[in-house]
């Protein structure tokens, strides 16, 4: 079967080099000889989320995700049903804030999100900027996440469960040691720089997941990830120090 | 006599000295600092002194060229000038810029400055000084972590703008959306350049696209032609605003081995533009300053003599040549800058394969994130593998350009991961390639050059376009 991929607002949204996700999840399909396609869903375009395997919500500056906003709260229903059948879903920063409940401005507003998820989001004072290692259980398997955050907004999972556990770095808020969300195949993280090619764990899962919803379970073959690994090792090395 | 002022420029000096004698680092930073560390209010001193006026160059790309483009035209013009020429564009290097030029009083006998500000510290830097003239080259995304989004960037620039009177002259590229906006928000004067959208020069130029919606209304905008990433001919339906109808505008466009060259309309004339580097970046900057001294009053001709022999600042296209092979040396800070540095590389049909070094460092100077390089289109280079006999991957975040190649579709036994500068620049030198093209991001750059400029010959005229292909 192919797989086909959906970057959502690619227009809008395209910070932080956010294409590297869709690179690296192609890529990584590829090179095992799965097909894959992209769709690009812009502004007012007709989607029917559950023909995608694979949903990618980056973030983007102000403006230009209150317009996501407002495009998405018109369709949730089509996404929420998707979702809950086991669509998967990556959504990073702005993308992961847009899953929630809603976003507090300093002024006490309340910007509401999709909804998809129980987490919310307030207004920091400061920027939580740096890089940052995160430890995740993926598979069963403990992996180490690598990657940068940037986001002005404390993010407070209310009962949903994390990405990982915050080794270096701000998190979700810089305060409970979190980072990221975890809701059925819907897979949430403040981490860009981007997060996929550097952690071919998690890109593996979301393949995995998404053949699996189409009823095909099988194991990967494993490619040669040494420079995966080696990036991941650096970084790893470079906040947590050598003996690690 | 001001005896904090006269001890602020001698420590200023002697950190000068010292910097030229030991080798280290070019000084262009440090006597700026501990000068203000002595006397802050120093620029309240220096501000007024230049004769006939201040102008600053500030925007992402091409302000250094820019800025020494004016600077070179405006001497030939007769003019004594006071400029920071290092790319020391923070508060740090206008300051060095003015102890190095004036007296150990402090007296700078000048007409102009010509000052290069980074478009982050420009507002501070408006506050100290009033400039008489305001370039502005472009916006693109560069180094986030510093700077938060590019909309807060352009704003703050805006909002400095604004408090400005009257007076001030604005030179803005008109091609770009972003910089035009800052005349129709500022209501301040200006003269807008641009290139004539006649030719196809837009390829691969699509995903690092800054400006896909009008910045004054929200609507998408509509696109005529790219020149490159956001830079064309723009209009919006929503509100209406378009680019504007640039007072200095270039046309027939020609690259050459040697150069680039142009003709170019402004109100009061035409004339043909021939610059010795390459690149359409480099002509926007050359129609930046031409602008710039158009409006002060320079002769032409002058002007175009001026060009016409530019040589370029450190690190942006310098050439070497080492066992007979042509050694590029280029800067690289952006996606747009380069994609640019790519298209020079990949080059005329025809050109000997290149070994290619491409240092990255994210240190605070070079942007902490490096989620860049995903928006840089290197995919281009696995579509002519033909063109490279391997590339070197070096500086502190060595792993992760390697790795952005592999997902270019680079095969990765074309790549190699040597962290030493010096093991790196070795390679390449030697390697099989018959041409050898080094990109470096900033904190890089001069490690780099430092030691290839042991090894290998610098090219200071351009006599090295003229040699003939190796192969
Ligand atoms: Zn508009």
């Amino acid at each position: 079967m192919t797989i086909t991929v959906c970057h959502l607002y690619p227009d809008l949204l395209n910070l932080y080099g956010d294409r590297g996700n869709i690179i690296a999840f192609t890529q990584r399909c590829r090179w095992r000889g799965i097909p894959v396609r992209i769709m690009e869903a812009n502004l007012g375009d007709q989607v029917q989320f559950e023909d995608y395997d694979f949903l990618f919500i980056g973030g983007g500056s102000d403006r230009e995700q209150g317009l996501m906003a407002e495009d998405l709260t018109a369709r949730v229903n089509n996404l929420r049903s998707a979702v809950e059948d086991g669509l998967v879903v990556l959504a990073i920063c702005g993308g992961y804030q847009l899953m929630g409940k809603y976003y507090r401005m300093p002024d006490g507003t309340e910007i509401p999100g999709l909804g998809l998820m129980e987490h919310y989001t307030e207004a920091g004072d400061t920027r939580l900027i740096s890089n940052v290692v995160v430890e995740a259980e993926l598979g069963g398997i403990k992996t180490r996440l690598v990657g940068f955050e940037n986001h002005g907004g404390r993010t407070f999972l209310n009962g949903i469960q994390p990405l990982g556990k915050v080794l270096h770095g701000g998190g979700n808020n810089g305060f409970d040691g979190t980072e990221g969300a975890r809701y059925r195949n819907v897979f949430c993280s403040y981490l860009h720089g981007p997060l996929l090619p550097k952690n071919p764990a998690l890109t593996d899962l979301l393949i995995t997941l998404s053949l699996q919803r189409r009823g095909q379970d099988h194991r990967l073959e494993p490619l040669d990830d040494n420079f995966e690994k080696r990036a991941n090792q650096a970084m790893v090395e470079k906040l947590l120090g050598k003996k690690s | 006599m001001n005896l904090r002022l006269i001890l602020a420029v001698i420590v200023g000096r002697l950190a000068m000295l010292a910097s030229r004698l030991t080798g280290r680092g070019r000084g262009s930073s440090l006597p700026g600092k501990l000068a203000l560390r002595i006397y802050p209010d120093i620029l309240n001193h220096y501000r007024d002194q230049p004769r006939k006026g201040v102008i600053m160059v500030t925007g992402t790309n091409g302000k250094t060229t820019t800025n020494n483009m004016l600077m070179g035209i405006l001497e030939q013009a007769g003019h004594k000038v006071v400029a920071n020429l290092e790319g020391a564009n923070l508060m740090t290097g206008v300051v060095t810029a003015f102890i190095r030029s004036g007296s150990i009083t402090g007296r700078v006998s000048s007409d102009y400055a010509v000052l290069e500000v980074d478009e982050a510290v420009f507002p501070l830097v408006l506050g100290w000084i009033k400039p008489d003239m305001v370039v502005v080259t472009n916006f693109f995304r560069d180094q986030l972590d510093r700077y938060g989004e590019l909309d807060t960037t352009v704003k703050k620039v805006l909002k400095a703008l604004k408090k400005l009177t009257g007076d001030v002259k604005l030179i803005l590229n008109g091609d770009d959306p972003l910089v035009a906006r800052l005349a129709v928000e500022s209501g301040l004067t200006a003269l807008f350049y641009g290139i004539l959208p006649v030719q196809e020069l837009s390829a691969g130029a699509s995903y690092s696209r800054e400006a896909k919606f009008c910045p004054l209304c929200g609507a998408g905008l509509h696109y005529g032609i790219y020149i490159y990433s956001q830079l064309g001919d723009y209009s919006c339906p929503g509100c209406g605003f378009v680019r504007p109808n640039p007072d200095l505008e270039a046309s027939a466009v020609l690259e050459e081995e040697t150069g680039i060259r142009a003709m170019v309309r402004g109100t009061d004339g035409h004339w043909e533009v021939r610059l010795p580097v390459r690149g359409i970046h480099n002509l926007y900057n050359a129609m930046a300053a031409f602008s710039a001294s158009l409006s002060l009053q320079v002769d032409p001709q002058t002007a175009l003599a001026s060009l016409g022999k530019y040589l370029p600042a450190t690190g942006r296209m310098e050439s070497f040549r080492y066992n007979n092979r042509r050694v590029l040396l280029n800067l690289v800070k952006n996606p747009t800058g380069f994609n640019r540095a790519l298209f020079a590389l990949l080059g005329n049909q025809g050109a000997p394969k290149q070994e290619v070094l491409i240092a990255i460092n994210d240190n605070d100077a070079d942007g902490r994130d490096i989620s860049w390089l995903w928006d840089v289109d290197f995919e281009m280079l696995a579509l002519h593998p033909e063109k490279f006999s391997r590339f070197v991957c070096s500086g502190q975040r060595a792993e992760d350009m390697a790795l952005r190649l592999k997902y270019a579709g680079v095969p990765v036994w074309m790549v190699d991961i040597e962290k030493e500068y010096r093991q790196a620049v070795d390679k390449v030198l030697n390697g099989k390639g018959e041409s050898v093209g080094i990109l470096a991001t900033y904190t890089a750059l001069w490690p780099v050059e430092k030691i290839l400029s042991r090894q290998a010959e610098r090219v200071k005229d351009h006599d090295d376009y003229s040699l003939s292909p190796v192969s």
